[in-house]
């Protein structure tokens, strides 16, 4: 309704209306601004106010933004125009606030409230502290705030855009002082931070994985095309997919250790760092947070950043001259206050020359190079621009714009036209697609086999494959398998090892394509079920992932009555979760029901608890070694590269030649920035498996960034003879 | 040059491609945390800068555009996901077009073919819109997370890039049923792209791991150049309509810098004059040099390139 709605006189009025001078001033503690309906008398505000906000109370709220503190919207805009302002934080949204940062530092000793007044001054106070708990990376400190009134809506709204703002913002830190910042802030609001909060985007690796994926993809789907040469060529170069790729084997091997009682100790304390609250936050605490808080203001070096009011208020905490008493702030010792100025100025003068070395030292000394190269790939490429456009294009579609033209020219303006328009893109678009059958995700289902396998004719490929396997020799066990499925092509178990090379092999297209013949061999195959959940989790592709894990608990025999009968329309993922953990009660020492938890939570982005779910299943089966590379992979999602490292550490001991572990134990590395120690292990990995081409990728990363470029050639020309010199482990 | 105070904080600005003396900013309440939102449209006089209309709105305005056909017509992108195109001359809203399901963070016209735009979403997809029409031509949906902006390239009418949080920068061309290039550009998540304006295959990208890298789309294995510089993310990159390597941008250290990305110091000015994170960077396609620039902390500014943005 709203979006088709053409001129409606009241349209703009209605965007208007919260911006109204509020006639109705509320005053510092309103007894319930819910039940108040200043505006109800405008003619059909409140029925426009419905279409916005279901939630009344919302309007409500949003509508004495104003109102509170400010004189009304024409004031504050007024306010904004004056000439001579000084150039910060007087024209704040809560001048209240500031003026009292003011009296504070100018040494008026009577002790101010900080959060009192309207509730949309206070709130507008307390964001404007969120935001600008950056400016030197201090921990943002939770505070009891009166009842804001806040609808669900508006909840919701503050919770996911400062969730996803702070990432933006707070980018140079953690995910946990992330998450510890958005919490104080939502705790201090009362608002949960529940599951549905938009969460973090996931990190380098799984998209990554996807995109690599998904580029494969296209190449096989697009491969008929002569003029696709950038996609081969692409194909040709992609650096390696991510490290997480563990759709591997589920041997059964039980055992118990100690570790695991360790790494759930780290595991709360992590945990418990991001679940901080406003409430169990002690005096004590906050008092720490704001010591850390001055120690990371003290290393900030931008001067503009340490005139930052907020942070010398801050500062001045920490050392004690504030004091915050009964939700007061009080200065301690009035007559200490002018210490921190030359405190400040000191630390100002001291960085100056530190902060523009070290600025000096970054900029980057490659560029000459590039420069150089791109000139003159530009000179080999001569005319070409439009090539690449042209390649795009593949399907040929009349101009779109012609057509669009075309029809302007017949004298129509409106409606009748344009939908016409995309009518025919929309025709265009089914026709296009339509005899392609467009797949459903990244994953084409198609096994493409080697051209040329010597193994063809082998008498006992499958025993020749397993050994192979058995011995890593991966590639091998491939073209063994691949023959053997050639020559029997319903042996269920043929495809499925075949599958579980693949992965290992990190080429997670065929590992699905050969599973996906495993299962139409035997549909009822666990193992199967449950390697293929993996591969498309990895793929990201939640819908299929679901499916398939569902099946694994349905032909499950002790588990399948869990699942109630008949096909759901749409897997949700709680509900599967939900089953497993059924399951997970019902048989504690399963391991696999675990994994797949694990697994499930890996879907959904709740690492914490995957990571949970892969210890307790480590416990179990504290030898499996691709168990051991799920947990580590999980870990380095939920950037806790120094844990994966760990795991991944106890994969490579359990299996020395587990190249795609030595690989991602460079990545870890890599990923926390210790790129020196990540080119060791990226030369491991290509000593086992020099046709690893995403590790020699990365591996040129890795000496870019740790700047020696002297062992650039050795990379290019694939020495790896210099490089083991160079980078033993 | 001139300066001016609003009281909300500053998103975006735009200068009008028909009127070199007028721009637009998209301005929010509370960082655009929470609150309304304020559409200025702003021109400048020789007594400095006047705000002739402004729209306002229920939600946050995130990012506005210029329509490329008619001086008149203005777009903003809200934080409740609605696209609202404002006639400047009545001074009223004539669409609201409601599809994104959550912030609309960033829209761009089409400059080649003046009758379209894009509009990008939290809601992790790309929407295609066309002058006169009510609903959307096309969704691109691929991003698995919030996509921050959105560029068509300057020369083929079917093609456009985006940036999302998903670490990817992808490029379109809306007859494909796909995108056409997935370029993992950084290893955070990358909040602004733009194409270069004389080198139809080049476009440059800004994440929050600081940098900005410049890609050549025929060879995208690697960028071209990363400037480093920046001290916090990197929130806009912007290309000069005049100068084929400068690019201007705008970032969470506070700071709009001047590069050269084709030259060895790439680093060519640092503009310091915003006390808060900035936000909004563009140049003038009109007057060449003219830059523009908005931040929350409550203005914009205006200033020829070489200058102090401060000294009136």
């Amino acid at each position: 309704m709203e979006r088709c709605c053409e001129l409606h006189p009241w349209l703009g009025d209605r965007d208007r209306l919260n911006e109204l001078p509020d006639v109705a001033v509320v005053g510092p503690h309103a007894p319930d601004i819910r039940g108040h309906d200043p505006l109800s008398s405008l003619p059909g505000e409140y029925d426009h106010e419905q279409i916005q906000y279901p939630d009344n109370q919302g309007s409500e709220f949003l509508r004495k933004f104003h109102s509170g503190g400010h004189e009304g919207f024409e004031v504050a805009w007024n306010e904004a125009q004056q000439p001579h302002m000084p150039p910060n934080f007087q024209q704040r949204d809560n001048p209240s606030l500031f003026s009292t940062f003011d009296q504070i530092y100018d040494g008026v000793n009577a002790p101010v409230s900080r959060w009192e007044g309207p509730p949309q001054n206070i709130l507008s106070g307390f964001l404007h502290q969120f935001v600008h708990s950056n400016q030197a990376g201090i921990p943002f400190c939770p505070a009891t705030l009166p009842v804001m009134g806040l609808s669900q809506r508006d909840k919701h709204c503050i919770r996911d855009r400062s969730s996803i703002m702070a990432r933006h913002f707070f980018a140079d830190k953690s995910d946990d002082y992330i998450n510890a910042q958005v919490n104080a802030l939502l705790h201090s609001l009362e608002i949960d931070n529940d599951l549905q909060a938009r969460g973090p985007p996931h990190r380098r690796f799984p998209e990554l994985k996807q995109y690599w994926n998904e580029s494969q993809g296209a190449a096989k789907f697009e491969a008929p095309h002569a003029e696709d040469r950038w996609v081969a060529e692409y194909d040709q170069f992609r650096p390696a997919e991510g490290p997480e790729s563990w759709a591997n084997s589920f041997e059964q091997q039980y055992g118990v250790d100690s570790w695991a009682s360790q790494f759930e100790q780290e595991q709360s304390q992590v945990s418990s760092l991001g679940r901080m609250t406003g409430r169990n936050i002690s005096n004590i605490a906050a008092m720490e947070q704001t010591r850390m808080l001055a120690e990371t203001l003290a290393q900030n070096e931008d001067p503009k950043f340490q005139n930052s009011k907020f942070l010398q208020f801050v500062s001045k905490m920490s050392r004690g001259e504030l004091i915050v008493d009964n939700n007061q702030v009080k200065p301690a010792v009035p007559s200490q206050s002018s210490g921190w100025v030359e405190e400040f100025d000191q630390q100002h003068n001291n960085n100056i020359n530190s902060w523009a070395d070290q600025f000096a030292g970054e900029l980057p000394h490659t560029e000459n190079a590039w420069i150089r190269e791109f000139a003159n790939e530009q000179q080999q490429r001569g005319n070409t621009e439009d090539q690449w456009v042209n390649e795009f294009s593949k399907l040929h579609l009349q101009d779109w714009g012609d057509e669009f033209h075309d029809q302007m020219s017949k004298g129509a303006f409106g409606d009748g036209p344009t939908d016409h328009w995309a009518d025919e893109y929309d025709k265009f678009l089914e026709e296009s697609l339509g005899p392609v059958q467009k797949p459903s995700g990244s994953s084409s289902g198609i096994y493409v086999f080697a051209s040329q396998n010597p193994y063809v004719g082998h008498p006992n490929p499958l025993k020749e494959g397993q050994e192979l396997f058995r011995n890593g020799l991966l590639s091998e066990a491939v073209l063994a398998l691949e023959a053997e499925v050639l020559k029997n092509p319903d042996n269920a178990e043929g495809w499925r090892l075949l599958g579980i090379a693949n992965a290992e092999n990190d080429d997670d297209q065929q590992a699905i394509a050969s599973m996906i013949r495993a299962r139409d061999a035997d549909p009822t195959n666990l193992e199967v079920l449950l390697a293929l959940g993996v591969s498309h989790t990895n793929e990201l592709e939640q819908a299929a992932a679901l499916k398939y894990l569902r099946g694994w608990l349905q032909h499950h025999s002790k588990y399948g009555t869990l699942i109630p009968p008949g096909e759901p329309d749409v897997l949700v993922h709680a509900d599967v979760a939900g089953y497993f953990n059924e399951a997970a009660r019902m048989a504690p020492e399963d391991a696999d029901v675990h994994i797949v938890l694990g697994v499930l939570y890996n879907l959904s982005r709740e690492f914490d608890k995957a990571i949970a779910s892969f210890q307790k299943a480590l416990k179990l089966k504290p030898h499996d070694y691709s168990l051991w590379n799920k947990l580590g992979a999980t870990q380095a999602n939920s950037v806790q590269s120094a844990d994966a490292i760990y795991a991944y550490q106890q994969a490579l001991d359990l299996k020395p030649n587990y190249v795609r572990a030595w690989a991602n134990m460079g990545i870890s590395f890599a990923n926390q920035g210790l790129y020196d120690k990540s080119i060791s292990y990226y030369v491991r990995a290509l000593s086992m498996n020099p046709k690893a081409e995403n590790a020699w990728q990365y591996l040129r990363i890795s000496l870019g960034c740790a700047s020696r470029y002297d062992m650039l050639n050795a990379c290019d020309t694939r020495n790896l003879d210099a490089l083991q010199k160079e980078f033993p482990l | 040059m001139p300066v001016f105070k609003f009281p909300f904080h500053g998103y975006s600005v735009k200068f009008s491609p028909f009127i070199e003396t007028r721009l637009a900013v998209a301005t929010a309440q509370n960082f655009g945390i929470i609150g309304n939102g304020r559409q200025l449209v702003l021109d400048l006089t020789p007594g400095g800068m006047v705000s002739p209309v402004g729209f306002d709105t229920s939600d946050s305005a995130y990012d506005c555009a210029w329509s490329e056909s008619n001086e008149n017509l203005l777009a903003s992108a809200t934080g409740d996901g609605s696209i609202k195109l404002w006639d400047v001359a009545s001074s009223s809203l004539l669409v609201n077009l409601h599809e994104h399901t959550r912030e609309a963070h960033s829209i761009d016209w089409n400059p080649t073919r003046k009758d379209s735009f894009l509009s990008a979403s939290w809601d992790d997809t790309l929407k295609l819109w066309a002058e006169g029409r009510m609903q959307s031509i096309r969704t691109f949906r691929e991003h698995s997370y919030c996509v921050y902006s959105a560029a068509w390239n300057p020369r083929h009418p079917d093609v456009f890039a985006s940036a999302s949080g998903d670490c990817t920068m992808r490029v379109w061309d809306v007859r494909e049923p796909n995108s056409t290039m997935i370029i993992p550009a950084h290893e955070g998540e990358i909040l602004t792209c733009d194409w270069n304006k004389y080198n139809d295959c080049v476009i440059a990208s800004g994440a929050v791991d600081n940098s900005i890298k410049v890609w050549d789309v025929r060879s995208y294995r690697a960028p071209i150049a990363v400037l480093m510089g920046h001290r916090y993310a990197v929130r806009r990159v912007k290309f000069s309509p005049h100068s084929e390597g400068m690019i201007a941008s705008c970032s969470y250290d506070m700071t709009v810098c001047a590069w050269e990305y084709r030259a060895e110091d790439a680093l060519v000015a640092r503009y310091d004059h915003h006390t808060e994170f900035a936000l909004g960077v563009d140049m003038s396609v009109l007057v060449e040099g003219l830059l523009a620039s908005t931040s929350w902390d409550q203005a914009v500014y205006v200033w020829q390139h070489g200058t102090d943005p401060r000294a009136s």
